[in-house]
């Protein structure tokens, strides 16, 4: 170990969020991006994810590198600043994350759903690319590799005939019962719709599967025709690969045994087009629409129920800025648990976390948890759009990746705020900020839209990093804000450090 | 790039990634103070049910009142007086599961019903409407069957004649039921042929056959049956004749054009659409047809109305497309091309019909316009 991860886990063991302090934004302005401060009085700690860093642990004061001739002064500002903040403040928490970055991807702009970590320790991401291919890869954790399968106009048979690319796989992967790893694909750009059902626009979402052991990809074809897969999730008692389609907004899905294709019709409004599809131990799907109510689709009689069960949102208009320019109110992400045989789930305004149960009674099946926006914005106007970013940890926790500000990558309103990690715990109650989540060099996570728990326990997220923009911008996705970003795939070890020395770009 | 295009693909990505509606987008859809929709029935709980909800059937009453019938698991029958101003489903429809151009009002207010798959017709006597009750079979009287193992596929009536004319499925029976003696007369199919490439490609499998009838001033009767060719059902003579004229089509693809919509003009002249998507003028005095061209890059027409600006409107794109609205004003001859059919306040924010059922105008202007999906609006269109 060398002695920049020397530091780095120095710093790290210092990080508990009953010993640290909030630092004021006003002091933005003075070059800290972000930082914690250890709350002993005689000791601090400063991170930021920009040219300069600092820490002071033990004794041992150590600061990277600096901007210009100034850095003396605005170190010893910093060092002041700090100790009037360690007094002034209360704690706050952070929380460092491991990556990997997507080799070879760096213009790949964007992730949604789109992550699964598969049994056989292979994590699988689906990477977009708005107005070209997008691609699927996965991370072999148990190789610390990361393999590109390929890009989806190539996998599809569609690259070179002119047509609207296959630029995402914007839906959950699923394993099936044969190992292969289900999915389906979806258009990036629309253009208004000018393009739709066009010669040279979307020809439409494939069904497909990857097989771990071939290394090979099996197209189905076209499912839905010019339509994308907005959201899908795979149901391997059934041996399904369900779907809600955009911009239609049809409920479809593709039967894997029979090759059948079927479209059950318009679920909602393509502007509200709830993201997850959950799928109990039974294999009925289920999803949000409208104001927060619940569709349930039956594969045994092949039919959708809408139920009269809804969720607990919060009113539009009444205390949430942000909906003025959104439809309808839905869930944004579901998860499943085997125990209680529930689903978890976040909905999208103010990040109401609530408990679906299924077969309770509709009066007792919906209830609020709680809310895992990040404290501060809990009741504030703003809370931004709940992210994808929810999975069920093997410590029968909740780990939900919340975001200070409107995050979805290029189309961010503003960006260059870090992510905090959530947790909920189903056996407690509790909710818990475990701080803002950064990388073991400092950078921030800036967002993240996928979550999902390895077979192991560790805890996976894909989002954006701040990114070294090239003078030609091939090193960079786009701009969150005015911060350039890539792609990474966020490690998280609810029990151990990650591995600071394996985090490479 | 230039400045301007850059901002434009930043509003592209905004509204494909996050899904939600851009400004942008406002300029893609008809003018929102030109546009409004009705829930089927009294929201949020006595509303037709979806999956049972697609417009597929609208006609106004000699009174003004606009009555609708909808497609799916079941079929509905619903009035709309434009005075009291929401949709008021009056009953389920017995044994049926869609109801297509298949209502029709009698002078004396009478609405009767051609239905699919049974093939029944029904008459509905007006009454008084006190509660919504969803689910309540429809009190109507079964007149019998039009033609035996058909179903009803569209329907039409000659007010003065006090006659109804329909045609069936799949045979493309053209049939007629004289109101005052309750006499069905089948007059014999009108598609008869099977589609060029229908035994073996089986996406053109079913007959090509008028999704609509009209009535002119003088009480015959127009569709399109074989080949794209035009039929008569000459009052006088009472006798059913094919015409020389076909639906405009690209040379060759003939049998396999239909008209979709049909619009008598106070004129006399007749407006229709095709399956292909043009508009054309049937002068059913000469017999001749004016191929207006295209209105839209989709296929279809799905219906055509008057409106009091003299123009006509209506929609294109089929079941995969996402419609757009035109009008065509026959001064001019010149079309406008309006956007999508789209409705964006609260609570409906940009719901947006993609597939259009039918559509109607009343006498005061206002342009009713049914989507036929699985949840389906009514939706209003005020020139």
């Amino acid at each position: 170990m060398n002695k920049a991860n020397s530091r780095d886990d120095s710093f790290r063991s210092v990080l508990r969020r009953d010993e640290l302090a909030v630092f004021p934004q006003g002091l933005k302005p003075l070059y800290f991006h972000g930082f914690s401060v250890r709350a002993k009085g005689e000791a601090f700690n400063l991170l930021r994810s920009g040219d300069l860093r600092m820490t002071k642990d033990d004794g041992d004061v150590w600061a990277g590198r600096h901007r210009d001739g100034m850095r003396g002064v605005r170190f010893f500002l910093a060092v002041t600043l700090i100790g009037f903040a360690v007094q002034a403040f209360a704690a706050s928490p952070t929380v460092t994350v491991d990556y990997r970055v997507f080799p070879g991807l760096a213009q790949m702009d964007g992730n949604w759903a789109a992550l699964l970590a598969a049994s056989d320790g292979k994590v699988y991401a689906g990477l977009a690319c708005h107005g070209c291919s997008g691609h699927i890869v996965y991370y072999d954790s148990k190789l610390d590799k990361m393999v590109d399968i390929g890009d989806l106009n190539t996998l599809t048979g569609e690259q070179g005939l002119g047509l609207g690319p296959q630029s995402k796989v914007h839906a959950k992967f699923g394993e099936g019962k044969d190992g292969r790893i289900y999915f389906a694909t979806h258009g990036g750009w629309w253009f208004d719709y000018a393009r739709f059902a066009t010669p040279e626009g979307y020809p439409g979402s494939h069904y497909m599967a990857y097989d771990p052991r071939l290394g090979k990809v099996e197209d189905f074809g076209i499912g839905p025709r010019f339509e994308g897969m907005n959201t899908g999730a795979y149901d391997p008692k059934f041996n399904r690969i369900y779907g809600l389609t955009h911009p239609r907004a049809h409920f479809v899905y593709y039967d894997v045994a029979t090759g059948s294709k079927v479209d059950k019709g318009r679920i909602n409004n393509w502007d509200s087009i709830c993201r997850t599809l959950g799928i109990d131990d039974e294999g009925n799907v289920y999803g949000s629409y409208g104001t927060g109510q619940i569709f349930k689709y039956s594969p045994r009689t092949d039919t959708i129920e809408e139920l009269s069960e809804k969720l607990p949102i919060r009113q539009k208009g009444i205390s949430l800025g942000r909906d003025y320019g959104k439809a309808e109110t839905a869930w944004r992400v579901v998860v499943w648990d085997e125990t209680t045989r529930k689903f978890y789930g976040v909905e999208e305004s103010e990040s109401a976390l609530f408990s679906f149960d299924p077969a309770a009674k509709p009066e007792n099946a919906v209830k609020r948890l709680g809310q895992v926006a990040i404290p501060e914005l809990a009741a504030r106007r703003d809370v931004p759009y709940a992210t994808l970013s929810l999975t069920l940890g093997h410590d029968r926790k909740l780990y939900y990746a919340a975001v200070q500000k409107e995050f979805d990558y290029s189309a961010s309103s503003s960006g260059g705020e870090a992510s905090h990690l959530m947790t909920y715990d189903l056996r407690t109650g509790k909710t818990e900020d475990l701080g803002t989540m950064y990388l073991p060099d400092g950078r921030v996570v800036l967002g993240t839209n996928s979550a999902d728990t390895g077979p192991d326990g560790t805890i996976y997220f894909v989002g954006a990093i701040v990114a070294k923009e090239d003078s030609d911008g091939r090193g960079t996705a786009g701009k969150v804000g005015d911060t350039p970003y890539r792609l990474a795939l966020f490690i998280y070890h609810p029990d151990a450090h990650p591995k600071a020395e394996n985090a490479h770009e | 790039m230039s400045k301007a295009c850059l901002i434009l693909l930043t509003l592209c990505l905004a509204s494909s990634a996050f899904a939600q509606r851009g400004l942008g987008y406002d300029r893609v859809v008809v003018p929102q103070t030109r546009i409004d929709l009705r829930d089927l029935g009294y929201s949020p709980v006595d509303l037709i049910p979806d999956g049972e909800s697609g417009i597929t059937s609208l006609t106004v009453a000699p009174n003004g009142d606009v009555y609708g019938a909808t497609s799916g698991t079941r079929s509905h029958l619903f009035v709309m007086n434009p005075q009291r101003g929401y949709v008021f489903p009056i009953g389920v429809i017995a044994g049926a599961t869609s109801v297509t151009h298949a209502v029709a009002v009698s002078e004396a207010g009478n609405v009767f019903i051609g239905v699919a798959p049974t093939g029944h017709l029904l008459e509905y006597t007006p009454q008084e409407l006190k509660n919504i009750e969803i689910g309540k079979a429809l009190e109507a009287s079964d007149l019998g069957v039009a033609v035996s193992g058909e179903s009803i596929s569209a329907l039409t009536i000659d007010r003065k004649a006090n006659v109804l004319y329909g045609l069936t499925a799949p045979g493309a029976h053209f049939f007629s039921y004289a109101i005052s003696t309750k006499k069905f007369a089948d007059l014999g199919s009108i598609a008869k042929a099977i589609v060029p490439g229908g035994r073996f490609e089986k996406f053109e499998r079913d007959r090509i056959v008028s999704k609509v009838l009209v009535v002119d001033e003088h009480g015959n009767v127009f569709a399109s049956g074989d080949d794209g060719y035009f039929f008569e059902f000459v009052a006088k003579t009472q006798t059913l004749e094919k015409l020389a004229i076909h639906v405009p089509a690209v040379p060759g693809r003939e049998p396999y054009t239909c008209v979709d919509a049909f619009l008598l003009d106070p004129s006399g002249v007749i407006y229709g659409g095709t399956s292909d998507g043009y508009l054309f003028q049937l002068d059913p005095e000469k017999l001749t047809v004016k191929n207006l061209g295209k209105p839209l890059s989709e296929y279809r027409i799905a219906g055509l109305a008057h409106a009091r600006d003299g123009k006509l409107y209506g929609t294109g794109g089929d079941g995969t497309e996402m419609a757009r609205m035109f009008s065509y004003d026959p001064a001019t001859a010149g079309y406008d091309v309006l956007g999508f059919v789209d409705v964006n306040r609260r609570p409906y924010y940009t719901w947006q019909a993609y597939v259009i059922g039918d559509i109607v105008s009343d006498d005061r202007g206002t342009v009713y316009i049914g989507e036929d999906e699985r949840i389906s609006k009514l939706y209003l269109y005020f020139p």
